[in-house]
């Protein structure tokens, strides 16, 4: 591995420590590294370091934003009396814009801001075209902010997952990813590993996926039924091809990094790579199952479900026969108790959208509270636990210096985990109560609503949690950037203290 | 009635065979050669000399036959504070 002939110097280098050349030799030695190799990860680490911080603080701003808008909603579905007065806190208003910021401004920003950290490190080189990649991100961030305050003002398009209307947000958010979009690749293009990790394909993959799944979620002449299979083909295929694409690959990366061995199976992480991609597109429209579609376009979609078994069990053996017999590890690894708990949540809400989309279990489940429980087992217990282990492990890295406060990650961690535990146990009780009571011609539909009291009490509680875990987490990560006085009480991570390398004299003396 | 969700068809046979020809031509390209090593990338050789507090004795003792002594981990080596650090 040789070292970039022209290394990048910038605001990075101007706002951190610099070690010489001789200190970067010093660091390597006595890491076991050879000073090249060395030098291509902090490089990679400094070139990245300005675009993820920032997506990471923008994510984590959106992530109290949408939960707050996700208790307001959850609140009034026990107590619809609250805060009524209000047009733009309306049930539909809020819950809307809850989803956005949750899964566009939080995960999807948060996600991206992991693959722009991991993809230089997987593929030995600096992170290409940051300024374009900044860019992307402030337009991305924009387009976020237009279409949920558009939302809120009760301009929508109408689509779940789609709302945001695409005049006035579609070009930010279009544009903003596809610049992101085009520093990865052209990262990946200048690569100097041979090899590409399995994470490289997942993250290539989400980047080619989403600007399709947009496209055709937006295109703006559906009519009718046209719409919802539009809609579901969009709003499924975003968790499979988007937010688990993006989860999968951090989760193939930070287990076995952090455990210190090889998968347990690289050959099935490519099997489970390839059958995602081939199969999953046809997922979506098992959520229409009864509805007003061409048979043949359900059925279809309930077998490509059940199709999903391949990748799902290739990427769960992979995923948990690695920490098979190293679960201590998680006693010392908050980024890998999140990402562990994670890839069992991926296991867990797979197997179950599989089962669902039977029609026997879909005749239940269709219409109820279920479905809200297993989209949070998926976008939050998978994707959003991935996203905290992956922050935990990348933020060090960035500036140079420890997490301030263990109790504060265990807080986290215990609030998150007892919030969403409470949250899918009540909603899922909730859903099927709710749908046995809807099958029974001989319940009222009030009582089929009054069942699900309890299930919907029990979510606000599980959400207030969430919450809290949020605040927590926001407040430790604020005092990490912003007050590093009193984060530097402790150590920095090994071999990347001071990610920057070089004086201008060393540099000179390197040449 | 193929017309209603013509869109979404097309879309679907394409997100299908893309990748299958992708696969094809990552296949072809050699993108899968040497597997062992491929899976490997993601490490340094500090990554098999960190001492490991949760691992087995049998599979440490190991470590050190293939790899040498063992470095001892230091704060924030696996992704978060330092388990001393309480503050």
């Amino acid at each position: 591995m040789s070292a970039p002939d022209t290394p990048r110097f910038g605001s990075v280098e101007a706002a951190r420590g610099r070690l010489t050349l001789e200190e970067v030799g010093a660091i390597a030695s006595s890491r076991g590294l050879a000073p090249e190799d060395l030098e291509v990860r902090l490089r990679a680490d400094a070139s990245s370091r300005r675009a993820v911080l920032a997506l990471f603080a923008v994510a984590l701003g959106w992530l109290i934003i949408g939960t707050i808008f996700g208790d307001i909603a959850s609140i009034k579905l026990h107590s619809p009396d609250f805060l009524t007065r209000t047009s733009w806190l309306t049930f539909g208003r809020v819950r809307t814009a809850h989803l956005h910021a949750v899964n566009y401004g939080w995960a999807t920003a948060a996600l991206i801001g992991m693959a722009l950290w991991l993809m230089p490190r997987l593929v030995h080189t600096e992170l290409k075209g940051v300024p374009i990649a900044i860019g992307g991100a402030v337009l991305f961030t924009i387009g976020i902010a237009a279409g949920i305050v558009a939302v809120l003002a009760g301009w929508s398009d109408g689509m779940e997952w789609l709302e945001a209307p695409r005049w006035l947000a579609g070009p930010f958010l279009v544009i903003g990813g596809g610049l992101i979009g085009l520093s990865l690749f052209w990262t990946v293009a200048s690569r100097k590993s041979e090899h590409l990790y399995v994470s490289v394909w997942y993250i290539l993959g989400a980047f080619i996926w989403f600007p399709m799944l947009y496209l055709v979620g937006k295109w703006p002449t559906y009519v009718g039924v046209e719409s919802a299979a539009a809609n579901w083909f969009f709003a499924h295929n975003v968790l499979g091809f988007w937010l688990t694409a993006l989860s999968v690959g951090g989760a193939y990366y930070f287990i076995p990094k952090v455990l210190g061995r090889p998968i347990y199976s690289y050959q099935l992480s490519i099997v489970g790579f390839w059958s995602l991609a081939m199969f999953y597109s046809l997922n979506g429209m098992h959520h229409l199952v009864g509805g007003p579609l061409p048979t043949w376009m359900i059925t279809t979609s309930i077998v490509a479900s059940v199709f999903m078994f391949i990748p799902v069990v290739a990427t769960a053996i992979n995923l948990h026969m690695t920490v098979v017999g190293r679960f201590g590890a998680l006693r010392y690894s908050p980024t890998l108790r999140f990402v562990v708990l994670g890839a069992f949540a991926y296991t867990a809400v797979s197997l179950q959208g599989s089962f669902t989309a039977l029609r026997e279990v879909n005749r239940v489940t269709h219409f109820t509270h279920w479905t809200v429980a297993h989209s949070h087992v998926g976008a939050y217990a998978f994707v959003t636990f991935v996203a905290f282990g992956a922050m935990y492990y990348i933020v060090p890295r960035l500036v140079g210096h420890e997490w301030p406060s263990e109790r504060l990650i265990r807080w986290h961690f215990n609030l998150v985990l007892a919030g969403i535990a409470i949250y899918v146990v009540a909603l899922s009780w909730a859903g099927v109560a709710q749908g046995l009571a809807l099958l029974d011609p001989a319940t009222p539909f009030q009582e089929s609503l009054r069942r699900t009291l309890p299930g919907l009490w029990a979510r606000t509680f599980g959400g207030l949690l969430l919450t809290a875990g949020h605040l927590v987490f926001a407040y430790h990560f604020w005092i990490m950037v912003r007050t590093p006085e009193r984060a530097r009480r402790t150590r920095p991570p090994f071999h990347e203290a001071r990610p920057v390398l070089y004086t201008a004299e060393a540099e000179a003396a390197r040449r | 009635m193929l017309p209603t969700s013509l869109a979404v068809a097309i879309a679907t046979a394409a997100m299908t065979l893309v990748p299958a020809l992708l696969l094809l031509w990552a296949w072809r390209r050699g993108l899968f050669r040497d597997l062992d090593a491929q899976s490997r990338v993601i490490f340094e050789p500090r990554d098999w000399r960190i001492e490991r507090p949760w691992e087995a004795p049998s599979d440490r003792l190991a470590r050190e036959a293939a790899h040498g002594p063992l470095e001892s981990p230091q704060p924030g080596e696996w992704g978060g504070a330092g388990r001393s650090d309480t503050a």
